[in-house]
């Protein structure tokens, strides 16, 4: 089947089973990569996408969902080549070791900011509980969407 | 030392990390992320049975939909060992690519390749296979005994072949010293038993090969891997295909833990797969197969130690038996690394060690940060802190009568690797650790009441650096590093070596940086495969800043000498009167004369006139091996939390001190300390793999569902770094590592501050809230008939 959504500001068109999963459409048929493959039933978060502004785990979403609606991606964060104050933040206070699930939370992070822009340590961590980082960077994760916060309340 | 540290001008800095643009921007491409035109997808077969013999087996309907597919019949008939960084007399062989023998669920059977992965998985349910179905074993101890059935008959060590007996992988016995005499000796000898958990590393990125076959014969791998060149290898010794002919591409890795020390299954059944399709072939398991790919070793440790009144340790017997599961990957050397990390935390006049590896049906174990170390750690620790509640010694004060530091003999990698220690700062660290916790106001075991019962506890600890030596041993130990000047004054730097995200590389070109005089934005980390480096053996035992740091270091020296003979052509100055010094704003080493300003030119300029002047390019290569294997030393103070109604535990306040020698990334190793102390949660108090007899298979049958790991809800409140100056001089600009001391002691830690808290010892991990409880609840009953006895005691009175 025909499904067409806004993806990163683009509107993209692709034709595929009803049963493809968001993951997959995104990695194998557009190869946004960014997405990344973990646990597949939804525990781990490295596939969050936003959609329609909201974290989603993409393994739990089929594609025809995502019919006519917007899909962001960690490439639809920087604009004209500039970093959005989250990746800054995350790289400034080393919020990132292997950097797996680096991607998802930073969606995670951007939905959290866009509805709540000074959110309390407790939101932030009901905020991240969906995501796994194994290398256990919480801390300075933490830590980093709190200055980018800060950050963009001053813009 | 603190002048020259002070002279550095990237070394220890904060400083932004090269990957991290690449990283937050999702264009960092793992194994994972790679495809091929062309390409196909591939699934496996694997065993519904812990133990069984494959009586038949028909592909003929996956064929019919048009899948490639390989059995057991179809690889070479080839016992193998996946890991390479043991020397043959060290490396037990007993793996197949695919058997026709399974011995745990999940072992690879057949696999097949075609157009999709759904065409793929279909091929794979469409293959018929007839089980002969034996009796499994779950537990090393009933694994051992007479009459139970053989995991496996005859495995290959060093190319002879070894009958298997009582499903025993491989012993180590050891023994130093008059055991009896010091025992004699001894005013107290306190024995323990230990059980650890079983661990599975979930590092996020599930295991994945994508093999491309080239036109001269040869194969292309990209795949998740801790070491590229023991992979090609390992590809070479089982398909007879020349070294020369693989090339292992580095990727970035999404966490090793030591899950990819060894090369995972993935890698030669895509082989395998791609050399019969002659397509590119891509092979990546989803978490509920890499769940049953790899695990931690389960250990049981029986310990007797012995001490004196004044707190001196005499001697100890420690009996180790590993269940290995159903394949070896380290299962001889792990061995040899627990009798050492025991042996090497304090001193002892006498020592026996007894090591038994034993074939169980459950997947197969490997390394798990600290190859032994945390597990062997909590006990030792765990014994520490009961000596001194019986001696009536201060917990700090008998780690610091009995611990092993400068000057002492250090065993890094079991009994053939030892050093003498050359910089230790365990004293300041505990000093310092214990101020900051709040030491002396710790509450008194047993002393509190009520629901909520807060408890500190403390541990040492230490992980070597590396598995260097002064001398050769049973553990391949060396890195290597190529660097070339470019045109632009900027330095290429070439390694096999893989960072795991923890900044290894970082350093490395801080050091590189450094020992050159350029700024840091200078030194590129280049993409790098087996073809254009020079042999590392693995990112692994914590080497990677002291061993591949000097690999780099060396290298930086031999540029700087060339870069220093050319310039003093163009300056007219001997080479050694010249100096380095990095400008930032022109972005440019400046190679000048000391005392007279005019006389400069910047490493650019040198590069192009050497270019145009027919110099040749500056440029070096270093292969080296690194002398010791330093420990790195850490010490845990964890306060915690017990709710007694639940069992629940909770981290109130972590204070970690680290000797890492001479600090080069502050906020990276950081971030060790912190991902060292949530592991260490997790081990203390989440993970474990259950296996179950009616499923045959762990409990949670590998959805990451069921297996317990940290979020964020499980940070603690407050977590305090610190890091002691010392100064390790066989090492990079003084730099041990960090990776796995960063966690070693967590867990003893963690299981001293509950004791202190409840008053209670837990001898099996991990320590859930249902233990808790039902410990507390028989303390509960003990106090309650102690009270009833005192009731009648006075009645009869």
């Amino acid at each position: 089947m025909k499904i067409r959504f806004n993806l990163n500001g683009r509107v993209v068109e692709v034709d595929a089973p009803p049963s493809t999963i968001l993951l997959d459409l995104l990695r194998e048929e557009l190869r946004i990569t960014s997405v990344k493959r973990g646990c597949e039933i939804g525990e781990c978060g490295a596939c969050t996408v936003l959609l329609d502004g909201k974290p989603v785990n993409s393994c739990l979403i089929l594609a025809p969902m995502i019919d006519g609606k917007t899909i962001i991606t960690v490439e639809g964060l920087a604009k004209d080549g500039e970093l959005h104050p989250l990746q800054e933040a995350f790289i400034e206070e080393f919020a990132l070791q292997c950097g797996y699930c680096t991607p998802g939370i930073l969606l995670t992070a951007k939905a959290l900011l866009d509805i709540n822009p000074r959110p309390t340590i407790h939101e932030i961590k009901e905020a991240l509980v969906g995501n796994i980082c194994r290398c256990g960077a919480y801390q300075q994760i933490i830590n980093a969407i709190i200055k980018a916060s800060q950050k963009l309340r001053r813009t | 030392m603190t002048l020259e540290l002070m002279s550095y001008h990237v070394i220890g800095k904060k400083t932004i990390r090269k990957d991290g643009v690449a990283k937050v921007t999702g264009r960092e491409k793992y194994a994972s992320d790679i495809y091929l035109p062309n390409m196909l997808y591939a699934r496996v077969l694997k065993s519904p049975y812990p133990h069984a013999r494959v009586k038949s087996i028909d592909t003929s309907e996956a064929e019919k939909i048009g899948a490639v597919v390989i059995t057991f019949k179809d690889v070479p008939d080839i016992l193998f060992c996946p890991r390479l960084v043991s020397t043959p007399e060290a490396t037990y062989k007993d793996w197949r690519v695919l058997t026709d023998k399974p011995s745990y669920v999940g072992e690879p059977i057949a696999a097949v390749a075609a157009e999709t992965e759904e065409i793929a998985q279909k091929a794979i349910e469409l293959i018929k296979v007839e089980y002969e179905v034996f009796e499994p074993s779950f537990d090393p101890l009933e694994s051992m005994k007479d009459g139970k059935p053989k995991i496996h008959e005859k495995i290959i060590l060093n190319d002879k072949e070894v009958i298997i007996e009582n499903n025993i992988a491989c012993k180590l016995e050891l023994q130093e010293g008059d055991l009896e005499e010091a025992f004699k000796n001894s005013d107290v000898i306190i024995e323990r038993e230990f059980k650890t958990n079983r661990g599975y590393h979930n590092q996020l990125e599930p295991k994945t090969a994508i093999v491309n076959p080239e036109p001269d014969g040869g194969l292309t791998i990209w795949c998740t891997t801790q070491s590229i060149h023991n992979t090609r290898l390992l590809i070479s010794e089982i398909f007879k295909i020349p070294i020369s002919k693989i090339n292992v591409k580095k990727v970035a890795l999404g966490g090793g833990f030591g899950s990819s020390i060894q090369t995972n299954i993935v890698v030669p059944i895509a082989v395998a797969l791609a050399l019969k399709a002659r397509r590119p072939v891509r092979l990546a398991y989803t978490k509920e197969e890499d769940m049953h790919e790899h695990s931690s070793y389960q250990m049981i440790f029986k310990f007797k130690i012995g001490a004196k009144k004044d707190g001196r340790l005499t001697g100890g017997y420690m009996i180790n038996i590993m269940d290995i599961g159903a394949h070896q990957i380290q299962a001889y050397p792990l061995l040899g690394t627990c009798a050492g990390w025991w042996v090497s935390l304090y001193k002892l006049q006498a020592m026996k060690y007894s090591g038994i590896a034993v074939y169980t049906n459950k997947v197969p174990s490997c390394a798990y940060r600290g190859y032994g170390n945390p597990q062997v750690t909590w006990a030792v620790e765990t014994i520490m802190d009961e000596l001194a509640e019986i001696l009536g010694i201060d917990p700090i004060e008998i780690r610091l009568i009995n611990y092993i530091g400068e000057g002492d003999l250090f065993w890094g990698q079991g009994p053939t690797v030892k050093s003498v220690i050359k910089s230790c700062g365990v004293e300041e660290i505990l000093k310092k650790g214990a101020l900051l916790i709040g030491w002396k106001d710790r509450p008194r075991p047993r002393d509190q009441k009520g629901r909520f019962r807060r408890g500190i506890g403390m541990a040492r600890g230490y992980h070597t650096s590396s598995a260097g030596a002064p001398i050769s041993s049973q553990v391949i130990d060396y890195s290597g590093a190529i660097l070339k000047v470019n045109e632009d004054g900027t330095i290429d730097y070439i390694t096999a070596m893989v960072d795991h995200g923890g900044g290894t590389l970082e350093a490395h070109a801080k050091i590189i940086a450094e020992e050159i005089g350029v700024p840091l934005k200078n030194v590129n980390i280049v993409s790098a495969d087996t073809q254009t480096t020079v042999y590392d053996v693995c990112t692994h035992a914590s080497r990677g800043i002291y061993a591949g740091g000097g690999a780099a270091l060396n290298a930086a020296r031999q540029v700087k000498k060339k870069i220093l003979e050319l310039a003093s052509r163009i300056l007219d100055a001997y080479p050694h009167s010249l100096k380095i010094r990095p400008d930032e704003e022109r972005g440019q080493g400046i190679v000048y004369v000391e005392g007279s300003s005019r006389k400069e030119i910047t490493i650019g300029e040198l590069a192009t006139l050497a270019r145009i002047k027919n110099w040749g390019t500056i440029a070096a290569v270093e292969s080296y091996r690194p002398p010791a294997c330093p420990p790195h030393f850490t010490g845990y103070f964890v306060e915690v939390l017990v709710d007694t109604e639940t069992g629940m535990v909770k981290p109130l306040k972590v204070v970690i001190g680290a000797d890492v020698g001479t600090l080069i990334n502050p906020d990276l190793a950081e971030g060790q300390l912190h991902g060292g102390f949530m592991m260490g949660w997790s081990r203390a108090i989440l993970e474990n793999l259950n296996y179950s007899k009616d499923l045959g298979d762990m409990e949670c049958k590998g959805f990451i569902i069921d297996y317990k790991m940290p979020t964020v809800m499980d940070i603690p409140d407050e977590i305090k770094t610190f890091f002691v100056e010392t100064y390790e001089p066989t090492g990079p600009f003084g730099a041990k590592g960090l990776g796995e001391g960063a966690q070693n002691p967590a867990i003893a830690a963690i299981a001293n501050a509950i004791y202190n808290a409840i008053g209670i010892r837990f001898y099996e991990l991990p320590i859930t809230p249902e233990k808790i409880l039902e410990k507390l609840k028989q303390s509960k009953e003990i106090e309650k008939l102690d009270l009833e006895k005192e009731v009648v005691k006075s009645e009869v009175a």
